[in-house]
Order: C-alpha cells, then sequence, then structure tokens
C-alpha cells in the first residue's frame, strides 16, 4: 500500500535516512524507536508535512511524494493531540467535512462516538477533556475524515497508565471495522508488541531491523538494536570460546539464566567470576560480576541468593546453557 | 518579618508610579467638571475632531491588519533571507522622534511617484486625513505587528498540520485555527496601535494641521486660548477613548 524509497530529509544537524520499507494493507506497523531518533519527522514526512526531501513516497503504486498534505488521505493524531482549542468536542471530530466529502457521515459518527465512548463528551470544551478523553477524540477526528492511512505519533504517552490498556484494544480494533492501515510510532515495546504487526527499529534517523513483530523483539540483527531493546550481556562469540564461523558473532546471555555455583555442574559453559557488586531488588538480586574482564549481570532469586550465601568480592563460578544464549 | 519589609518597600515604591500616572487625569477631570465637559462635546468641532481622530486611526489599524497581520505570519513561520532586518526595522519607527517620523513621510509621500498615485486617486498626502492616517500608523503599527507575531508564535505549528491531514489547505488552517487562536494577542495589539494611534501629535501636525485631529485641536486651543479652552476638549478624547479601550478588552477576554 505505502512505499517508500530512500527517503533523505536533512534538518539543521539531524538527517533522516535514507530510508526504504513498505507497509501493506490493513496492517499495523509500528516504528519503534528512541525519543529524538526521527520518529515524529517520518510521520510528518509521510504526511507530506515536510518539504524538500529526496526520494520517493508511493501510494498504491502512484508516487505522492509532491502531493499537499490535504490530498494524500492520511489521519495524523500527534501525542499532545493537537485539539482545536476554538472548537467544541463535537466540532473537531467534524472538522474534516468542511473540506471532504464523507460517505455516510451520520452513521460514521455515530459509530465513531459508541466505539471510542465519547457520546458525553461532544459538547465539552476540550480544555476541561483528560488525557484519555483527548485521545479518543483526537483519534475519532482522524478517523471522521476517513483516512486511507492513519499516522499515530506516541499516541499513549500522555495518557493515564489505568487507560493505556482499554485504547490499545481500541487501536488495535481500528483496522477492521474502519478498514484501515496503521504506522503507529513509540518508544515503548510494550506498545510495540501488543500492537504491531510488523516493527521498524529506528535509531540516530535510521531504520536498522524491519520484521514481524516477534521476531524483531526477540532476535536483534545488530548490537544496536539489541541495546536498545533490552538485551543484556553482549560478548563477542570468542567470549564463550568458540573456534567456528561464529567466533565473530554477538550474542546476548539471559539475567534469568545464569546461574553461579562453587563447583562444576553440567551447564555447557562455566566461568570462574568474581562477585563486584549487589543489588537488593524486592523479589530477587541483581548480582554483576567480573568474568574474564568483562562485566557480567545476572539477576537471581532470594532463595538461590540465600543458599549460595553470595557477597561482594567472592569467587566462585557462573554458568550458562547453549540454549540461553542469543544469536545477534 | 523580613518579607514584609520587603512587600511593604514594594508597595510604596509602586504606590509612587501608580499616583503619577493618575493624579493628572483625576486632577484634569476634577478642573474641568462634567457640566463643561457635556457642553464642549456638544461643540460641533469639538465632536467632528475626536470622531476625525477615532475614525483615521480605526483606518490606520484595519490598514495595518490587512498588511502587518500576514507580515507577522510570514515572520513567524517562515525562514527567509533578510528575516532579522525586517524585524529591526518594524521596530525603528517606535525609537524614531515623531516630528523627525513626520518630516520623512513628508519627503517620502508628499511628492514623487507616491505623491503622484495619492493625487491620481484624489487622496492626496498634505493637510489630509491621508496624510493623518500615514502619520498614526508610521509610529504605531508595530504594535499591531508585534501582538500578532506574539500571537502566531503562541499557536503550535503542529495545530496547521492536523488541520491539512484534515483536508484544509494552509489558507483554511490560517484562517480557521491560527487566527482564531491567536485573536486575542492581535486584538490586544490592535488596541494598543488603536490607543498609540489615537495620541499621536508629533509627526500628525507636520503633515496635517488640518483636518484638526483632536490632539492637534487641543495643542490649538491650548496656544490660542489658553488651558481653559483646552483642557476640556482633552478631558472629552481620555474619555472616550478610556471607554472604547475598556469596552474592547473586556469583549475580548469574554471571548477568550
Amino acid at each position: 500500500m505505502l512505499k517508500i524509497e530512500n527517503l533523505l530529509l536533512k534538518k539543521e544537524d539531524f538527517t533522516l535516512g535514507e530510508l526504504s520499507f513498505e507497509v501493506k494493507k490493513n496492517s499495523y506497523f509500528v516504528i519503534l524507536g528512541k525519543t529524538g531518533s526521527g520518529k515524529t519527522m517520518l510521520l510528518e514526512t509521510v504526511a507530506g508535512l515536510k518539504r524538500n526531501i529526496l526520494g520517493k513516497v508511493y501510494l498504491n503504486g502512484i508516487d505522492i511524494t509532491t502531493l499537499q498534505p490535504e490530498k494524500r488521505d492520511f489521519g495524523f493524531v500527534y501525542q499532545d493531540f493537537m485539539l482545536f482549542p476554538n472548537m467544541s468536542v463535537g466540532e473537531n471530530i467534524k472538522y474534516s467535512s468542511r473540506y471532504k466529502q464523507i460517505k455516510n457521515q451520520k452513521e460514521l459518527f455515530v459509530d465513531l462516538i459508541e466505539f471510542l465512548q465519547i457520546k458525553g463528551l461532544l459538547n465539552r470544551d476540550i480544555t476541561h477533556l483528560s488525557g484519555g478523553e483527548k485521545q479518543r477524540v483526537a483519534l475519532a477526528r482522524a478517523i471522521y475524515s476517513k483516512p486511507k492511512l492513519l499516522l499515530l505519533d506516541e499516541p499513549l504517552s500522555a495518557v493515564d497508565p489505568t487507560f493505556k490498556n482499554s485504547i490499545m484494544k481500541l487501536l488495535k480494533g481500528i483496522i477492521k471495522r474502519y478498514d484501515m492501515t496503521i504506522i503507529h510510532v513509540t518508544h515503548n515495546f510494550k506498545e510495540a508488541s501488543f500492537l504491531a504487526d510488523k516493527i521498524a527499529v529506528m535509531l540516530d534517523g535510521k531504520i536498522l531491523q524491519i520484521g514481524r513483530a516477534n521476531d524483531v523483539l526477540n532476535r536483534p540483527t545488530s548490537i544496536e538494536v539489541a541495546k536498545f531493546l533490552g538485551f543484556k550481556n553482549i560478548f563477542k562469540g570468542s567470549f564463550f570460546d568458540f573456534k567456528d564461523e561464529r567466533r565473530d558473532r554477538y550474542f546476548s546471555v539471559d539475567p534469568n539464566r545464569i546461574l553461579f555455583s562453587y563447583k562444576k555442574n553440567d551447564k555447557e559453559f562455566c566461568y570462574e567470576c568474581r562477585i563486584d557488586s549487589i543489588l537488593d531488588i524486592t523479589d530477587h538480586y541483581k548480582v554483576f560480576a567480573k568474568v574474564k574482564n568483562r562485566e557480567i549481570f545476572a539477576k537471581i532469586t532470594k532463595n538461590m541468593f540465600d543458599k549460595l550465601e553470595l557477597e561482594e568480592g567472592k569467587d566462585c563460578l557462573m554458568c550458562i546453557d547453549s540454549k540461553d544464549v542469543e544469536i545477534i | 518579618m523580613k518579607d514584609r519589609w520587603f512587600l511593604s518597600l514594594f508597595m510604596f515604591l509602586g504606590s509612587i508610579i501608580v499616583l503619577f500616572l493618575t493624579i493628572p487625569l483625576i486632577k484634569l477631570f476634577m478642573s474641568v467638571g462634567i457640566t463643561t465637559m457635556g457642553k464642549t462635546i456638544l461643540d460641533a468641532t469639538v465632536y467632528n475632531s475626536i470622531f476625525l481622530t477615532l475614525r483615521v486611526a480605526l483606518y490606520a489599524v484595519l490598514f495595518v491588519c490587512i498588511t502587518g497581520i500576514p507580515l507577522a505570519y510570514l515572520i513567524v513561520r517562515s525562514d527567509f533571507f533578510g528575516k532579522s532586518f525586517i524585524e529591526s526595522l518594524l521596530d525603528i519607527p517606535v525609537m524614531v522622534p515623531h516630528t523627525a517620523a513626520g518630516i520623512a513621510l513628508l519627503v517620502a509621500f508628499s511628492s514623487g511617484y507616491v505623491g503622484d498615485i495619492l493625487n491620481f486617486f484624489h487622496l492626496g498626502f498634505i493637510d489630509t486625513t491621508t496624510g493623518v492616517m500615514s502619520a498614526m500608523m508610521f509610529l504605531s503599527a508595530p504594535f499591531l505587528i508585534n501582538g500578532a507575531k506574539e500571537g502566531f508564535r503562541k499557536v503550535d505549528e503542529k495545530y496547521e498540520y492536523v488541520a491539512r491531514t484534515l483536508g484544509a489547505s494552509k489558507i483554511d488552517a490560517f484562517f480557521t485555527i491560527v487566527l482564531p487562536m491567536a485573536k486575542s494577542d492581535i486584538i490586544n495589539g490592535a488596541l494598543m496601535m488603536w490607543s498609540r494611534a489615537l495620541g499621536e501629535f508629533g509627526a500628525v501636525v507636520i503633515i496635517a494641521y488640518h483636518p484638526m485631529v483632536a490632539p492637534v485641536l487641543i495643542y490649538d486651543r491650548f496656544n490660542n486660548f489658553g488651558l481653559k479652552f483646552s483642557a476640556p476638549v482633552a478631558a472629552d478624547m481620555i474619555i472616550i477613548s478610556v471607554l472604547i479601550f475598556l469596552t474592547i478588552r473586556v469583549v475580548n477576554n469574554r471571548l477568550r
């Protein structure tokens, strides 16, 4: 449906791109990245709000790179909602009908206010709405314009955590109910994992990995993505004394799978280590140890900790199985 | 204890300037009296002059609304060559002595091409309302333009972006979203410009002694007949200006 080809945009000292990716019709595409990685800029570029770009943007095979935003039929919801303060909730939702022919306006409006549960808000001043209410009104306004593509910029970041789950369910339901395609940018892994069919990881203006949500979140293909996704204990293959082609690859060790002991056990890899520091967390201990002059981080249960009587400065063995080592 | 001393000192210093600003006005109204003020306003020369002043100042404001608001929007939203220079240029009239501004306007617009164009449309310049309006506008336009700039700066550009994705063109977004949101600052700027224009004397008197606007009439009466005849005109002018100013401000605040 949407195809981005070699997109490049420079703004002061920040460069977005080059980016190339495709978004399939009726899919939920999440762009996951840190704050300041250029996610919002990318959405604004897709919407036609940023000019002087290099590269091409295609919609259903048609080049729309130079098409004005009002002609693209793309809905946009910002993280701070941008509800027009000079209009009531109802006027905000119906704003697009001033400029667009919207089929079955009345039925759509009734359906939207029921779906997003905003019936009681229609005559309210937007300044008196909560974050969650503003969010639903902003969504209703964007959907009411019947966009071909809905662009969501961190739509849940200003919403009270208690409402996040219900809004995520609403977001997920939009695609089928309104026959839409969604691009959603966020820095939140939980959102991405719940909502996405496909995820693109974006860092410093570049997309480093694209794939099915499960694949991207569990199998990062680069150190940068692994670090960003929170993978811990990243080591080169030589750390594990691999002699084959794995020697130059990178691996991540799950902190929950590390076992400390004082004698060799049935685990595949066991290395001598010295406990550096211990942090007491509510239901577990965080243990930082030195192995081959590298720091390794492990989480161990309170029971295991008491059994081992670990102390800072103590020497022991750190053991892991190869199944607990993820290839990056 | 120290806090109380600090607040008392500030209250004392603040009250000095409040008294300085209000005593002349109160004294003026008290010395003239309501009856004389009433009689004076019924004098055709006086009410024609005050009405002319209000009307021409309003024309000046409307002209700057049409030309200055688009300029303010461009300055806030676009980056273009010479932007800083234009911004500095706009503040110059506030610094220039008013009589010098009158001379500059006279040199620029009373003859040459501009003078010919004004004469072609029977507008003229010297001793005309066009000249009066130019003098008022030259010295007070920055108030409105800066007010509009302030208003536009407060409107996040993302509002326009959203409006455009909803089908509005750039001009639609300007009129339906940006202008209503910046309205309050623009009205305040317009009020400041209008009140500044009402009091313009130095530049006006160089360009047009006649038709006589209120500040010139007050000066003329003071020069020819003394304080007794100029004070009631001054009091009437002040009271009418203040009433209009307050009404617009109250309405503007209600609309916010």
